[in-house]
């Protein structure tokens, strides 16, 4: 009897810790995934996940989703505690990084046995996922960036749509001409970290980074500063949105774009998100997707680029299920017409061409947008340096962009100090 | 002797065994919290001050001892922890004294007896139940967009707003503003602490002729001091850890001028995995805190005057 009321408490808190231990006990695996995106993209991928339950009764997939910033920040939390999900979606810029962490799952071994299958695939395809030679993500759709220019907004404007390898004098011409026949900006800003790497790749063959990430990859300051000159005149004389009117409206993801609201007749993307803009958009608006501008005389300032990939973590608790769903997710039609190239042109042949019939407009633009690049484009430069989230957040942005927009300094002064910097802390990675 | 002895100890005994089982309930019946407490906050704030002194790198899970580094590199090299210091140390400056004497203000319009009084004070404390909550920041975005409220009472008036959230000169005052709009706790305090004066000190100071802001000055204020000294702590502290605001209204910008300390920590900590250095940052920060709550202390027995005092 004495022992019986601290027995009944410890009894007590004994089973509520048990108990949601207990709960979990049932004969599905369970295989966690994790991804970014758009609202379109979460509904897209849910739906397939979905399917691929309702296929597979034995597989319970727990999927969780975020945007770019929340992605990165929770997965690196859960890399920290050894707990990331099964599958995680990569991007090439920091899969380098992943795989020098010892993170991520080589998935050559599920090419060889044919878990995942390649038959489709051409290999230039899988390459950008290759890191020191094993391939570490499957990429899940091809990708470019891309202007994106409102057909109905140039006609209004007495525009003539530009010629495909337009250049930046054409553009200035352009967006001022837009601004003073319909007082609107032609695009919202211009200033952000890929327009810098375009940038030297189509004046000067050249990369923002080094080939081998330890500094800046450019000599000569020029182009930068001409092309921030250009960015000064354009938001003085209202062709493009100014800095600070960027800056209030925030930065909420691709459909707030201001063409989307017809507030602007231009949108500079990555092509895969023309669905996401155009859905939000509306499907009667009239979009064309235009290569990036180029430097005068200079070669395409495009190149492709894996959009993103799903890649296999080193935590992973199932990576055979975890294997078998990707081969699934990139090669099933089924999957693809719920998907609908959303994360960029499919890499699988027989999925692109039973895709191609039945299009939505924003995905046939698309299909028709990389079949032009396909023609006249740059090669892809090697994945960023891992410090390359550390130069565009803390110099490139607080040190560059923002002192010569807000026009504190001017692109002149601000150059050598980028230069300084980002060669600072690229050095010491 | 033995039969008594027996006798003494043996009652003694029974309490100590019982005070050790009621005591062993008690900490069963806190276990949540005590586990909580040891594990999620205890322990953390332990390794951090470990992980101050070191490279520690979340992605990479690893780090190595580097000494004093991580504050060479803070005072000596990083160009934006200086910025973030001055934005902190300027929200701090104005919105501290910006919100007490809104709720002080709030307090005394509240302490009255009229019908319906509780009604208002629920409606004014409401603006601090949802306090740091995303909601109001994106409510904070739309009110001082550019497009927002304000510009648009402005245009009304014929005055072109300007860009409230664009401009270095005005996204700070924002914030600002939305501190001093979330009076609501300090004003309870001050509530409580208004209706805790006496009444007779009105009554006589009326006799003697004193006017409204003499009473103020002379009764309503000293009486109030140590309310107004524990909410200048409370809210001292609660302004240099400000974070959600500036995370979700202006993202640290235009130019770095909202970067609140605790929103850099963040992004340090969290989106470029410099743990270890994001650490001796919240190490500086404890410490500074630490430092002006002392100041704070060694000042209160120059200004506030507690009743006992008096009575002595």
């Amino acid at each position: 009897m004495r022992f019986a009321k601290p027995l009944f408490v410890l009894v007590l808190v004994a089973s509520f810790l048990l108990g949601s231990a207990v709960v979990i006990g049932q004969d599905q695996t369970v295989v966690r995934i994790s991804w970014w995106g758009s609202q379109n993209r979460h509904d897209r991928t849910i739906a397939t996940i979905e399917l691929y339950e309702e296929l597979n009764p034995n597989i319970d997939i727990v999927y969780e989703f975020q945007g770019w910033t929340d992605h990165w920040t929770k997965l690196s939390t859960q890399a920290a505690g050894g707990e990331l999900p099964d599958i995680m979606q990569h991007d090439y810029a920091r899969i380098e990084e992943w795989v020098a962490n010892g993170l991520l799952m080589p998935l050559d071994g599920y090419i060889e046995s044919g878990a995942i299958d390649t038959m489709n695939i051409a290999d230039a395809s899988l390459a950008g996922g290759m890191v020191d030679g094993s391939l570490y993500g499957i990429n899940l759709g091809n990708n470019s960036q891309v202007f994106t220019l409102d057909v109905d907004a140039f006609e209004a404007a007495g525009l003539e749509l530009p010629a495909l390898d337009w250049t930046w004098t054409d553009f200035e011409e352009i967006a001022t001409q837009i601004s003073e026949t319909l007082g609107i900006p032609a695009i919202g800003g211009l200033s952000g970290d890929p327009m810098w790497k375009s940038l030297y790749m189509s004046c000067c063959d050249q990369w923002a980074y080094a080939a081998d990430g330890m500094s800046l990859g450019y000599e000569d300051d020029q182009p930068l500063i001409d092309y921030f000159n250009m960015l000064l005149r354009l938001q003085e004389n209202g062709g493009m949105q100014s800095y600070e009117d960027s800056v209030a409206r925030g930065d909420m993801g691709v459909e707030s774009q201001l063409m989307v609201t017809g507030e602007a007749a231009m949108a500079a993307h990555w092509s895969n998100q023309i669905v996401a803009v155009w859905t939000a958009a509306g499907a009667e608006r009239n979009f064309v997707m235009y290569p990036l501008p180029r430097a005068e005389g200079g070669q395409s300032a495009n190149y492709f680029k894996p959009s993103m990939f799903f890649s296999i973590t080193s935590h992973a608790d199932h990576p055979d299920e975890a294997a078998a769903f990707i081969d699934w997710f990139v090669n099933s039609i089924e999957a693809n017409n719920i998907l609908e190239a959303e994360r960029g042109v499919p890499i699988s042949s027989a999925v692109r061409e039973a895709l191609l019939p039945d299009l939505g407009v924003a995905q046939a633009e698309m299909f028709r947008y990389l079949g032009i690049i396909e023609m006249d484009n740059s090669p892809i430069r090697p994945a960023d340096p891992a410090a390359h989230n550390d130069v565009v957040t803390n110099v490139y942005n607080p040190e560059f962009v923002e002192p010569v927009m807000y026009g504190l300094m001017t692109p002149e002064e601000a150059a050598p100090i980028l230069r300084e910097e980002a060669n600072r802390i690229l050095g010491d990675q | 002797m033995s039969a008594s002895a027996i006798s003494l100890s043996n009652p003694k005994k029974r309490k100590a065994k019982q005070f050790g089982q009621n005591n062993l309930i008690g900490y069963l019946f806190i276990s949540p919290w005590l586990i909580a407490f040891f594990l999620f906050t205890l322990i953390p704030i332990a390794v951090s001050l470990v992980l101050s002194f070191t490279d520690y790198n979340v992605l990479a899970n690893s780090g190595e001892f580097i000494g004093l580094e991580n504050f060479q590199r803070m005072f000596f090299e990083d160009r934006r922890y200086w910025r973030s210091v001055t934005a902190t140390v300027k929200y701090v400056i104005f919105s501290v004294p910006l919100r007490l004497v809104f709720a002080l203000g709030v307090a005394m319009l509240l302490n009255t007896r009229r019908r319906g009084i509780g009604v208002y004070r629920a409606a004014f404390y409401a603006p601090s139940i949802v306090g740091g909550s995303i909601a109001v920041a994106v409510m904070w975005r739309e009110i001082f967009g550019n497009d927002g409220l304000v510009n648009f009472i402005l245009n009304l008036l014929g005055i072109a707003g300007p860009n409230w959230l664009g401009r270095p000169e005005t996204a700070i005052w924002t914030l600002i503003i939305l501190a001093a709009w979330q009076f609501g706790s300090p004003m309870l305090i001050f509530l409580a602490g208004l209706k805790n004066i006496p009444k007779h000190l009105y009554e006589s100071a009326q006799i003697d002729g004193a006017n409204a802001f003499q009473r103020f000055l002379r009764i309503t204020l000293p009486m109030l001091t140590p309310i107004i000294f524990f909410n200048l702590i409370m809210q001292l502290i609660s302004g240099f850890m400000v974070f959600t605001q500036a995370f979700i209204v202006t993202q640290g910008r235009p130019l770095d001028t909202t970067l609140f300390y605790a929103l850099y920590i963040y992004r340090r900590a969290f989106e470029l995995n410099e743990m270890g250095y994001a650490s001796a940052m919240a190490w500086v920060m404890l410490l500074v805190i630490a430092l002006l709550t002392a100041l704070v202390f060694r000042s209160s027995s120059y200004w506030v005057h507690y009743e006992s005092e008096e009575g002595a």
